[in-house]
């Protein structure tokens, strides 16, 4: 499937770690204000393409563009230099699994950080906007906070407002609840889902079958470090088109349903 | 009694400037074994085998023998080897050097307690060399280690007055030529102790000030 | 080297070697004792002991030995070199081993001492046959550390007149003006030593995480 301009593009990737190949010829794209899931079973490479996007691991090969910009490699097929690979990631926004927030800054701080550090942009602006991000995410009351006082659910959204004071083309997520307590899981896929409907471009990688069939606006399916199935989320989830994703599908119908349930 | 301290009194200038010495000493060799602690610790986990070897030696080495041991290989030793030192130099030489390989250790030990997801959250936003250690790494390191680094400090503030060996003037060196002037002794090296334990107490303050801060965001 | 000289090496080994066991063996206990005062808190000793631990884990054993070598003649008790070398020692290390002994003590469950009262067991016992145990398995790495400790300051014993192998050194060095080699093979003598506490101190600990995982 191609978009014409897409925000994201990846051609060919494949990794190995050692003798063991985690990617084998990833394509994708994604186009703007689209929200793609990457569903798959452990150990299916779903994280490590996630962590190629931004040159958190470098691609063995394979070529990945953010609005029509290289990542990682130049097109004269040079590696970047940090300075050029830091500026690109300030345009690709992450949340991690385990949050990540750093310790020693307020939640507010959290949020400046990087704008004033790295995109060098006015405190005053950054504030402004960064209040209203922690609004927007519901946690106004603790912006002077430290990390360590929060849940993980809180901490999680503070993490997607971190990444969107970047005001970034792109947002990745690698399994942003998967570290959740199952009762704190909702209010952070409720920011995800506001998110997708406000037009962000989003690849998300999880296990929440029922977000990604409600929220996805596209779904890929990885096993084994290949693209084995991708879709509109409704048609996989209900008539999956290979055997390897049925077996998926009912291995997690169980946990779907029951996820469903508690909501 | 009362009349040994008035004497310790009125040679206060003699001990205040052995305290200011030990103080300077202290200060520098602190600040100095810490950079070149900065140096060793990477040095310490480089995959370059020759590289992490000898540092390693280094490092085992200096903690394997006496200060005061090395103190005078620096002093007596080294002239017969060309490198000639004053006791100043000798004395700041030695201080740093055998301390650095403590630092070392004590960097390396918070370096590995330090959570990696939150430096690959800094990189991931764009942090990158000198910002990223400067504003990712440096805080939460000197939170951790800081107490660590606080009791070193206090061990090198004691083993600055072995240097009294290379007749250094800081103040355990003071204390003894006012004992041997003036046959006052309890009277200089009580004072003395004072001192020792006053500076001790202000680095221990310090330190809390660090706990302190570590604890609100732990 | 001469013989001579390589004796003298010896002679001052044996005096290292003595002086480090002697500080060793007496600290440990009176460490322990004064980790009790405290952990006890027996009114006014308590705060005794916490004074006397403050200050001697900030004062250089080189100041503490001159302080008592020649202040404790001048107030009427005569002392040698070695009495004077063996209670500086003893001091500093019981100071640092009262806080190592105190640790263990502070972390020690509170509930199996009280099972231990509950099934009516007296004082002396509750502390040799639950206490003492299991907080000595928990110090001993810190305390073998000290023991290094302590083995790397005794150079200073010189200062007052002790033979031990840093004077030696340093006497065959003045007669030889040849300061560097007698240097080395005095570091050659201690450095072995320290290495092998160190490495007990790394295997004890070793040995320590080992049970506990397996448990």
């Amino acid at each position: 499937m191609t978009t014409s301009n897409p925000v994201l593009s990846v051609v060919g990737v494949s990794k190995s770690f050692g003798d063991n190949e985690v990617l084998s010829d990833v394509s994708f794209q994604v186009g703007k204000g689209e929200t793609v899931c990457v569903l798959g079973p452990s150990g299916s490479g779903k994280s490590t393409l996630l962590r190629c996007i931004n040159w958190l691991e470098r691609p063995d090969v394979g070529q990945i563009h953010l609005n029509g910009e290289p990542v990682g490699v130049t097109s004269g097929g040079v590696v970047m230099n940090d300075r050029r690979l830091s500026r690109i990631r300030t345009r690709i926004g992450m949340v991690f699994q385990h949050f990540a927030l750093w310790p020693h800054l307020t939640v507010l701080q959290n949020l400046m950080e990087a704008p004033v550090q790295v995109q060098r942009r006015s405190r005053a602006e950054i504030r402004d906007e960064a209040l209203g991000l922690l609004a927007k995410v519901g946690l106004s009351d603790k912006r002077d906070a430290f990390p360590a006082r929060l849940s993980g659910g809180q901490k999680q959204r503070v993490g997607i407002a971190r990444a969107l004071a970047m005001r970034p083309d792109l947002l990745l997520f690698d399994e942003p609840t998967s570290a959740l307590d199952p009762e704190l899981v909702g209010e952070v896929l409720v920011v995800m889902r506001d998110l997708a409907r406000e037009g962000m471009t989003m690849v998300i990688v999880t296990h929440e079958m029922a977000f990604a069939r409600e929220a996805a606006t596209r779904v890929l399916f990885l096993d084994r470090g290949r693209v084995v199935e991708t879709g509109a989320p409704d048609r996989f989830f209900s008539r999956p088109e290979t055997e390897r994703a049925r077996q998926f599908l009912q291995r997690y119908a169980g946990e779907g349903a029951s996820s469903e349930r508690t909501r | 009694m009362i009349r040994d301290f008035g004497i310790v009194w009125t040679e206060r200038g003699l001990l205040l400037n052995g305290l200011a010495n030990t103080a300077i000493l202290s200060l520098v060799s602190v600040v100095g074994a810490l950079l070149l602690g900065f140096v060793l610790t990477p040095a310490l986990m480089s995959k370059k085998p020759a590289v992490s070897r000898a540092a390693r030696a280094f490092v085992d080495g200096m903690r394997c023998i006496p200060f005061l041991l090395f103190a005078y290989i620096v002093y007596y030793g080294f002239p017969s080897i060309g490198i000639n030192l004053d006791n100043w130099g000798a004395g700041l030489l030695a201080l740093t050097l055998y301390n650095a390989a403590y630092m070392a250790e004590i960097l390396r030990g918070a370096w590995m307690a330090l959570p990696r997801d939150e430096i690959e959250a800094g990189v991931a936003f764009g942090f990158s060399e000198l910002r990223l250690f400067r504003r990712i790494i440096l805080p939460p390191l000197v939170l951790s280690a800081g107490p660590v680094i606080g009791n070193q400090l206090i061990q090198i503030i004691k083993d600055s007055a072995f240097l009294t060996i290379v007749a250094l003037p800081e103040l355990t060196h003071a204390a003894s030529s006012i004992q041997s002037r003036y046959y006052v002794p309890f009277a200089a090296f009580i004072t003395a102790v004072a001192l020792y334990w006053g500076l001790c107490l202000i680095v221990e303050a310090g330190v809390n000030v660090l706990r302190q801060l570590a604890d609100a965001r732990r | 080297m001469s013989a001579g000289d390589i004796a003298a090496f010896a002679q001052g080994a044996v005096v290292t070697v003595t002086l480090s066991f002697a500080g060793i063996l007496i600290g440990l206990p009176i460490g322990l004792s004064l980790a009790l005062i405290r952990w006890a808190n027996v009114p006014l000793a308590a705060w005794v002991v916490a004074l006397y631990v403050s200050v001697l884990r900030a004062t250089p054993l080189v100041t503490l030995l001159l302080l008592l070598f020649f202040a404790l003649p001048n107030i009427g008790v005569p002392i040698d070199p070695y009495s004077a070398a063996i209670l500086a020692l003893v001091m500093n290390t019981s100071a640092f081993n009262c806080e190592i002994w105190r640790a263990a003590l502070m972390n020690f469950p509170r509930d199996q001492y009280e099972a231990a009262q509950s099934v009516g067991m007296r004082a002396g016992q509750r502390f040799r046959r639950i206490v003492f145990p299991q907080i000595l398995r928990n110090s001993l790495p810190a305390l073998v550390n000290e023991m290094s400790l302590l083995i790397k300051v005794t150079p200073v014993l010189a200062v007052v007149g002790v033979v031990d192998i840093t004077r030696a050194a340093v006497r065959i060095g003045a007669e030889t003006y040849e300061p560097l080699p007698p240097f080395l093979v005095a570091v050659a003598i201690y450095a072995p030593i320290v290495f092998a506490l160190v490495s007990l101190q790394r295997w004890i600990e070793r040995r320590q995480v080992a049970a506990e995982a397996a448990a």
